[in-house]
């Protein structure tokens, strides 16, 4: 793990992926550190995912106590009561998670997100935000561009029985097989407030509906200075107020962002465990890619609907608002 | 915190979709907590393979509210397991899978009711899913309106299987010169001894023999690794591509069992290879399947003799088929080979089919036999529906049937 070649028992354990990425891939995997901030089922789905491919270390952030809700759908807290007492969500799930694969260092961090420094997120090669309010997600994004490497960014939202991931890798260079040898591609991403701010007009006429409600949801949260997800159905009427002056605001037809996807958004508050388990691996799938520097990386966004089963990948970027 | 409200809170997602109406509802839906009751209580999965999709379905079945679920698997645990069947440790190692995954699962989930009453049904929908690598598939066939399993069949691409000419006289590639090794050079210099490939020494012993027929050959390629990949026919797999599946998966049971939403219609694929790719396909009945298909009509007279009726496959314009056996339910009618199923069949030729087949008034046949197609002669099986013409209502079973 800390040599440069995998030793016997990496060898044997990861012997079924290194048969899919190969062992330079599964070696880089070994040296990265990852930074997760809120415990909920699908960053629990995430967390398994990457443990188990190999990950050289995972610092969970997450001071909340276990609560029912939590209970329904994040499988790595035990339903043993008398266990929980005392222990924070972050110190529960890395219990667990350390039994999926002890070669992989992981720890809990305590505090406030937002209030740590560079020097910090400079230990980290990927960071991925949940339950995260607009204001906590722009910041943590500056955080992370304003280091002297690159770090990935990721967050990560599920409501109801959709999902929505964001990835920022900034400037990514990567190297892509061709029929005829390799080919270097580079990629340039959009930060979280750039990608948002992207006029709603300009974008293709047939993009997911669930990126506009989610962004309706995320400024109605910000607007009643609300904690993520403390929404419920009272508030509906407000909120599609909120979306009227939104479409009018960026000259949008009302009609691409119905008003059932957000009253599914508005009371599904919770998630869906088999949900989470799409979205966590998907997430998981893009962490490792961009780890290993082995195929194309999402950009930017993806989106996933349960009623219909689809998943869709959105480039929201503005070429002319990147420097 | 008392016991029913933990029940109550826990349930509080699923709430969302069982007690209320809604747009994608199937016909059947009627919602309300009975409903939630009953899909805890009554409905019983089946789980089979506890495997890469096994551990992560069993999770997802037990965390949507599933109390009744039953997981076979004949394998046992292997470390190069331990990357993705995450209810698997280092120390179960040997271990039943079955036994541990479900140990697993029920210390994390609360109380099992043992006094279960299946409801009874007809219909038992099957949700099939598959992974390779970051490939895979996930899909619904319910009996009667989505394509059967055969109906489908030709998705599943063509085995890899080499000539064994190409093995003995002209190999090209790695795979070849192990193919030989375990195939043709084991049995020539260990005969009588089954090669074992959970065997350490056998796999080493074919991987030194590989290498020297690549020496031979000039062949580049052969690894210890690639050896065993070929001879053990391992899939590559990693656990996020089981994830997706596997979710889906639970996602359709959940919504089959009980009515809350649209199902998936009908074969959804997820690619990951490059970039991400998800697509939902419509596949529709083939109607010549030999499971699902209605079968080729024939009306036949209750005095046909089973001889005539093989007679009339030959000049049947749609089935042209000649040298027929006739298969009806468990029981070979007539068998055109081995010799010694020939003669035991014989007798029944004369019989008439009418009476072979219990003397009911419409029934399933199957046929094997060679149709010419471009001139070429292939062996072929088809699914016939029988009529019997003037046939009596009530069916008379007193019949004793030739073997």
């Amino acid at each position: 793990m800390n040599g440069e070649e995998l030793t016997e028992q990496e060898t044997a354990l990861y012997d079924r992926q290194i048969r899919v990425w190969g062992a330079d891939a599964q070696r880089r995997l070994s040296k990265s550190h990852i930074l997760v901030y809120g415990m909920k089922g699908t960053i629990a789905e995430f967390c398994k995912n990457i443990v188990l491919a190999g990950v050289g270390s995972l610092t969970l952030v997450d001071d909340r106590d276990v609560s029912e809700e939590a209970l329904s759908a994040n499988f790595l807290i035990p339903p043993d009561e008398s266990v929980c007492r005392g222990k924070t969500l972050a110190e529960l799930c890395c219990d667990s998670l350390r039994e999926f694969n002890p070669m992989v260092r992981v720890s809990v961090e305590k505090g406030d997100l937002a209030s740590l420094g560079a020097e910090f997120f400079d230990k980290f090669d990927v960071v991925v935000i949940s339950c995260c309010s607009l204001a906590t997600k722009k910041l943590i994004n500056e955080k992370c561009r304003k280091l002297s490497k690159r770090v990935s960014f990721y967050t990560v939202d599920c409501r109801d029985c959709c999902g929505e991931i964001f990835v920022d890798l900034q400037k990514y260079n990567y190297a892509k097989k061709k029929t005829d040898g390799t080919a270097e591609c580079e990629l340039q991403y959009p930060s979280f407030q750039e990608a948002i701010s992207v006029p709603w007009k300009s974008l293709r006429p047939k993009v997911s509906k669930l990126y506009f409600a989610m962004r309706v949801i995320e400024r109605f949260e910000e607007a009643e200075k609300r904690k993520p997800r403390e929404i419920s159905i009272e508030d509906l009427p407000a909120v599609l107020k909120l979306k009227k002056e939104l479409c009018e605001e960026q000259s949008l037809n009302e009609s691409h962002i119905p008003d059932t996807l957000l009253e599914r958004l508005v009371m599904g508050a919770k998630e869906f465990p088999p949900v989470c388990a799409i979205i966590g691996g998907t997430l998981g799938q893009e962490v490792i890619k961009a780890i290993s520097s082995k195929g194309d990386p999402l950009k930017n966004f993806f989106f996933f609907d349960a009623t219909d089963g689809k998943g869709m990948i959105e480039d929201i970027s503005n070429p002319n608002l990147l420097s | 915190m008392a016991e029913s409200t933990v029940h109550q809170s826990r349930s509080r997602d699923l709430d969302k979709l069982l007690l209320r109406p809604g747009n994608l509802v199937a016909p059947t839906f009627e919602p309300g907590a009975q409903l939630r009751d009953d899909l805890q209580e009554y409905a019983r999965i089946l789980v089979v393979g506890a495997g890469g999709l096994g551990c992560e379905l069993l999770k997802d079945l037990a965390l949507s509210g599933f109390k009744n679920l039953e997981v076979i698997d004949m394998d046992r645990i292997e470390v190069t397991n331990l990357n993705r069947q995450f209810l698997f440790r280092l120390e179960d190692v040997g271990k039943p899978k079955a036994e541990v995954a479900a140990r697993r699962v029920m210390e994390r989930v609360s109380e099992y009711d043992s006094d279960d009453k299946p409801i009874e049904e007809t219909v038992k929908p099957m949700v099939d899913g598959g992974t390779e690598g970051f490939k895979g598939h996930a899909r619904v066939i319910i009996p009667g309106s989505t394509p059967c399993f055969e109906c489908t069949i030709w998705l599943f691409p063509p085995q890899v299987k080499f000539p064994l000419c190409t093995l003995a006289e002209t190999p090209r590639t790695a795979a070849h010169c192990i193919e030989y090794a375990h195939l043709i050079k084991w049995d020539e210099v260990h005969s009588g001894k089954t090669f074992d490939p959970d065997d350490p020494e056998h796999m080493k012993w074919v991987y030194t023999e590989a290498v020297k027929r690549a020496e031979l050959f000039g062949i580049q390629g052969v690894t210890y690794s690639l050896t065993q990949g070929v001879v053990k026919n391992i899939i590559p797999a990693i656990a996020s591509t089981n994830a997706i599946v596997s979710a889906a998966c639970t996602l359709e049971t959940l919504k089959l069992v009980s009515g809350c939403s649209k199902t998936l219609s009908n074969y959804l694929t997820y690619n990951g290879v490059e970039g991400l790719h998800i697509k939902v396909t419509e596949f529709v009945k083939d109607k010549d399947c030999l499971v699902c298909g209605p079968g080729v009509l024939l009306e036949l007279d209750t005095s046909v003799t089973l001889q005539k009726f093989i007679d009339m496959l030959e000049e049947h314009p749609k089935l042209l088929l000649s040298k027929a056996s006739v298969r009806h339910q468990a029981t070979n009618l007539y068998m055109q080979a081995p010799q010694v199923l020939e003669e035991m069949t014989r007798s029944n030729l004369n019989l008439p089919l009418f009476e072979l087949m219990g003397k009911v008034p419409r029934d399933i046949v199957h046929v094997t036999g060679t149709t010419s197609r471009d001139g070429k002669k292939a062996s072929c099986l088809r699914k016939l529906c029988l009529v019997f013409k003037g046939a009596d209502a009530v069916t008379d079973q007193d019949m004793a049937v030739g073997a």
